[in-house]
């Protein structure tokens, strides 16, 4: 059953079109990644989901209720951590369920903390933290969050390439014992392919969906995925739609 | 401790080296004394008559506290607001900065004829001068607030109340913690002036009294007393912003984050 769905979205900045036509759906806990070349406008996306801005034209609707230019129905990880310096970590956890007005659970959030691997962290401040312990503290405060679906916008491209590996594997183990909806966006094949349920492949600006592809690999997925047959065909066939 | 004394020795014995030049040249000229009083005089003085200048001290300290609440808390209501209402930042920020071309000098009388010779006029002078760098520290925090923190507040549908009360407001306090700094320094130098008004007791009194009857020893003392209590109110409110503080940059060594 499709829990997220945008019909038809269409989206410009003054001059300047940024959606033409973009329709997508997230089924009740499937990772649906978002791929598309820089600039094409998948934050735009996200933004709109998000209720920043209202699309110009189309809908989006949650569990078959119009979201369109409201707020807080959806969880969210940014690029950046963005985490609270002010905050502990086991305190960054909790803004998100605050916001949202909900007591948090302290034993389920020490327990998601001790799970990304950051047990004895708990009251450790962001600066005292590596890139890749931030981002998992910043996926765990997404987690933490009511909402049933988490937007993560390329939340690993700024960390190096093992950094960015060991996170996705990670965010895979995380994900297979805490199944909720996740909208992924990223501009990296590899990354799309071997953590997605579905790929939505997006166009140059103005972005429209130019092809929709279901990922056949079972789960859970190890790292030797990446370099089989199967997965290098399906990484071709992607990249000559890109480029083509 | 130790690291007052590390980071405070230098400036000291500059003032040291300073005095004893003072004193070394008056002496060699024989500078008269009404003129320009010796060091040794002047701190003969503070001791000796001390029972001169102590009741004044009290009166600036309560006056000069009175008006430094006065002025920061109309200074962080004032940049609250206007930094939540943004129409009313565009109508009264100019007038804001205008109130600090106003002369004290010229206003003090005026406030005198409003208000005659009690705390009023006084703490009014003080809060003038102290709220104006805290309400601009205080916008200038609010504003540079982190753009992907704000972001990520925005996309999770906090409120304006909430991104206010847990990002931006938080996000302010070490700028607002040098405008607070700033108007303790300025509130003894206020407090002094308003003094001058026409007041019964008073640093500022002392210092009149003592000028006019050329006992100049006693103008350098007054003048000692304000620096002295200038630094005080530094110091206290350096504490307090360690203590508001104390959770950040605590982490993370010199030569950057741990590495997992
Ligand atoms: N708030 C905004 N106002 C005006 N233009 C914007 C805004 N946000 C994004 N854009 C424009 O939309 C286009 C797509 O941006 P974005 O959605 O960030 O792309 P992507 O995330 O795919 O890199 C860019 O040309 C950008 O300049
Ligand atoms: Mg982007």
């Amino acid at each position: 059953m499709a829990r997220l769905t945008l019909d038809h979205i269409a989206k410009s900045y003054g001059s300047n079109e940024v959606l033409r036509n973009i329709t997508l759906s997230v089924g009740d806990a499937e990772f649906v990644s978002i791929l598309g070349p820089s600039g094409s406008g998948k934050s735009t996306i996200f933004q709109l989901i998000g209720g920043l801005y209202t699309p110009d034209a189309g809908t989006i609707s949650l569990d078959g209720s119009v979201l369109n230019g409201s707020r807080g129905h959806i969880s969210y990880m940014p690029q950046s951590p963005a985490l609270f310096p002010w905050r502990t970590v086991l305190q960054n956890v909790r803004l998100s369920a605050e916001v949202a007005g909900i007591k948090p659970d302290e034993e389920q959030m020490k327990e998601l903390i001790r799970s990304a691997g950051l047990a004895g962290y708990e009251h450790a401040y962001p600066d005292e933290l590596s890139g890749g312990m931030k981002q998992r503290v910043s996926f765990i405060r997404s987690l933490n969050a009511p909402q049933q679906i988490i937007c993560l916008d390329e939340p690993f491209s700024a960390l190096d390439e093992f950094t960015r590996l060991e996170m996705q594997q990670w965010l895979l183990s995380i994900w297979e014992t805490n199944r909720k909806s996740i909208l992924f966006i990223t501009h990296n094949i590899d990354e799309a392919l071997f953590l997605s349920d579905r790929i939505i492949v997006l166009s140059d600006k103005p972005a429209a969906v130019k092809k929709e592809l279901t990922v056949p690999f079972a789960r859970p997925r190890t790292e030797d995925l990446l370099l089989s047959g199967p997965f290098l065909q399906l990484k071709r066939e992607i990249y000559s739609e890109l480029r083509g | 401790m130790s690291s007052l004394l590390k980071k405070g020795w230098r400036p000291a014995a500059v003032l040291i080296l300073l005095l004893i030049l003072w004193e070394g040249a008056a002496r060699l000229f024989d500078v008269p004394s009404w003129l320009l009083p010796l060091p040794t005089q002047i701190a003969e003085e503070a001791v000796t008559g001390s029972a001169l200048y102590a009741p004044h001290i009290l009166s600036t300290v309560m006056l000069s506290a009175t008006g430094y609440f006065a002025g920061i808390s109309v200074g962080v209501f004032t940049a609250v607001s206007l930094f939540r209402v943004p129409s009313l930042q565009q109508a009264v920020y100019p007038l804001i900065i205008l109130s600090q071309n106003i002369p004290v000098i010229v206003l003090a009388p005026l406030l005198v004829i409003w208000f005659g010779f009690g705390m009023m006029p006084k703490v009014i002078v003080i809060t003038l001068v102290c709220f104006f760098p805290v309400t601009i520290a205080a916008l200038d925090g609010f504003r540079q607030t982190d753009r992907d923190m704000l972001h990520y507040m925005k996309m999770i549908g906090a409120s304006r109340r909430q991104i206010f009360w847990k990002l931006q407001w938080p996000y302010a306090l070490p700028s607002l913690f040098s405008g607070l700094k700033i108007a303790a320094t300025y509130s003894v130098m206020g407090a002094v002036i308003s003094e001058w008004l026409g007041a019964s007791k008073g640093i500022g009194v002392y210092m009149t009294m003592s000028s006019s009857s050329f006992k100049t020893d006693r103008v350098f003392v007054a003048i000692a007393l304000i620096m002295i209590l200038s630094l005080l109110y530094f110091g206290i409110i350096t504490a307090a912003e360690r203590f508001a503080l104390r959770s950040r940059h605590k982490g993370g060594s010199p030569d950057g984050p741990a590495h997992t």
